[in-house]
């Protein structure tokens, strides 16, 4: 569903991704994991349209999408949850939603996507009218998730899901993307490494700028080296 | 006189808030202050003098044509001036502050220094209260005025347009990420500035005839209104261009006509110093 090959990717002068390629097929969950500086946003933002890489190629079902703008890849079917969630603020909930649904075919069937989201998260619908800002840290990830789940997204991109948030409340939104991803494809971004590959079915891990290593999640969360490395064992 | 300098003050507040609204809502989308607001104003009363008055049009006609002709002005001098300048607002600032010279210096050189003044739409006084009587032309762009007001807020509060400006405005590239193209939003959004500068122009023209320089005083009270009721605020636009209408007028009628202007600028510095965010303002901005 996506692919990527070969990129390489600038900010101003450094180079933060080198030669980076993966393969996303479709109803897959693949994570993206990495340290700090590893250059997992600048990934997630070359595929948006925000960075445009220096060279190599990005498709998603076979169109391109290198030289697009955000506003144009969105249509395509891809939707974004931001790190830090950039709900809109002095909006109200059922706002936030509508503007989630601005990409054509999320207009088109906003009604029963809306019941769908609400069903998802049925404090939405109790706080409809109330304004986005008020809602808590964890009410706001679940608000950003389904404001990117109103476009109708084939593939739906997740930017550090976890951050600032509590055990229990990151339980509870990891098992709503269990059942999305029966007809989602899934793109988690995250510093989080165990709970990322507890929750993917393959990974790829960034260091450096550079694929360190892919493959399975569970045979890499078995593996003695990214124990050391990323889960303090 | 007290009932006479009321009605006053709300005619010209309901103008400022027309004005302001449009200033206040390029600096929230755009993050451009616009300095030739004033000469988008006064061109509208042109463009409604030359309609109604040279052309014989019906003056309603004329009214319409002419925001529709700053619209699309606006449209162009954003595509054309500002869209160059995203990323520095010095360049915006300093462009649209020679726009505004160019402008006022065009119209002194096509329509000439005298007052120019579009025909009223309506005829004679009302009697209010059997206390005083009252231009009908002044009523009636007060009724204008307020129809407008109304209708901004509908547009902003209820239609697709009004939820990606709100948006845009709030977090510019989450709303592109939504799929709003935001540099179009931008073109049009300053377009729709420059019609309610136009809007207010026109409403206002048949009372205070217009000349080549007096969009000033109206573009400089307007910046002051957003100032003064909170930027991004839609109803401190509102409230705050009602209060400077009606302190200027009130002020003029019982101490001086000679401090007009400095009341308003009492009232912007008081509310300042009070709450620095202005009246509606939200702390963080």
């Amino acid at each position: 569903m996506l692919n990527m090959a070969g990129i390489n990717v600038f900010r101003g002068e450094t180079q933060v991704l080198w030669d980076v390629s993966l393969v996303v097929g479709e109803r897959e969950k693949v994570a993206i994991l990495g340290g700090n500086g590893a250059g997992k946003s600048t990934l997630l933002q070359s595929i948006m349209g925000i960075l445009r890489p220096a060279s190599g190629t990005i498709a998603f079902k076979g169109d391109s999408l290198v030289g697009k703008k955000p506003y144009q890849i969105i249509q395509l079917g891809l939707a974004l949850v931001p790190e830090g969630r950039h709900i809109y603020k002095d909006m109200s909930v059922w706002e936030n939603l509508e503007m989630g649904a601005y990409p054509r075919r999320g207009r088109k069937w906003m009604r029963e996507t809306m019941v769908e989201v609400t069903s998802l998260f049925p404090f939405l619908r109790d706080r409809r009218d109330q304004s986005a800002g008020t809602l808590s840290g964890g009410e706001q990830q679940m608000l950003a998730i389904g404001r990117a789940l109103m476009s109708r997204p084939e593939m739906l991109f997740v930017d550090e899901l976890s951050l600032g948030l509590a055990p229990i409340v990151i339980k509870e939104i990891f098992r709503v993307l269990e059942g999305l991803s029966r007809r989602t494809t899934i793109m988690l971004v995250e510093q989080n490494v165990e709970q990322a590959l507890k929750h993917s079915e393959r990974a790829y891990i960034l260091k450096s700028g550079r694929i360190d290593r892919s493959g399975p999640s569970l045979e890499l969360a078995n593996d003695p080296d990214i124990k050391k490395a990323y889960l303090g064992l | 006189m007290l009932p006479m300098a009321l009605m006053n003050g709300l005619v010209m507040g309901v103008i400022y808030a027309l004005a302001a609204l449009g200033v206040s809502l390029v600096v929230g989308i755009m993050n451009v202050i616009n300095f030739a607001h004033g000469e988008f104003y006064i061109l509208a009363g042109y463009f409604s003098y030359l309609f109604a008055d040279t052309l014989g049009l019906n003056p309603i006609l004329s009214m319409s044509l002419a925001v529709g002709m700053v619209f699309l002005f606006g449209i162009v001098i954003e595509y054309t001036i500002i869209r160059p300048t995203y990323g520095n607002h010095m360049y915006s600032l300093i462009l649209t502050f020679i726009l505004s010279i160019v402008l006022q210096n065009a119209y002194l050189l096509i329509f000439g220094p005298y007052p120019k003044k579009p025909p009223g739409w309506v005829k004679g006084a009302t009697n209010i209260f059997g206390d005083f009587c009252y231009g009908n032309q002044r009523l009636a762009a007060l009724a204008a005025g307020t129809v407008l007001i109304v209708a901004v807020f509908l547009l902003i509060k209820k239609t697709w347009f009004g939820r990606m400006i709100r948006a845009a405005s709030q977090d510019r590239e989450m709303a592109e990420l939504n799929g709003v193209n935001t540099a179009l939003l931008n073109t049009f959004s300053f377009g729709l500035g420059c019609a309610l500068a136009a809007a207010a122009g026109v409403v206002l023209a048949p009372v205070f005839p217009v000349t080549p320089t007096s969009g000033v005083p109206v573009a400089l009270t307007a910046f002051v209104v957003v100032v003064l009721g909170g930027m991004g605020s839609m109803w401190g636009c509102v409230i705050g261009g009602l209060i400077l209408g009606l302190v200027e007028n009130l002020g003029a009628a019982f101490i001086s006509t000679g401090y007009k202007h400095l009341f308003g600028f009492i009232i912007l510095i008081v509310v300042l110093a009070v709450k620095p965010s202005g009246l509606f303002g939200s702390r963080e901005t």
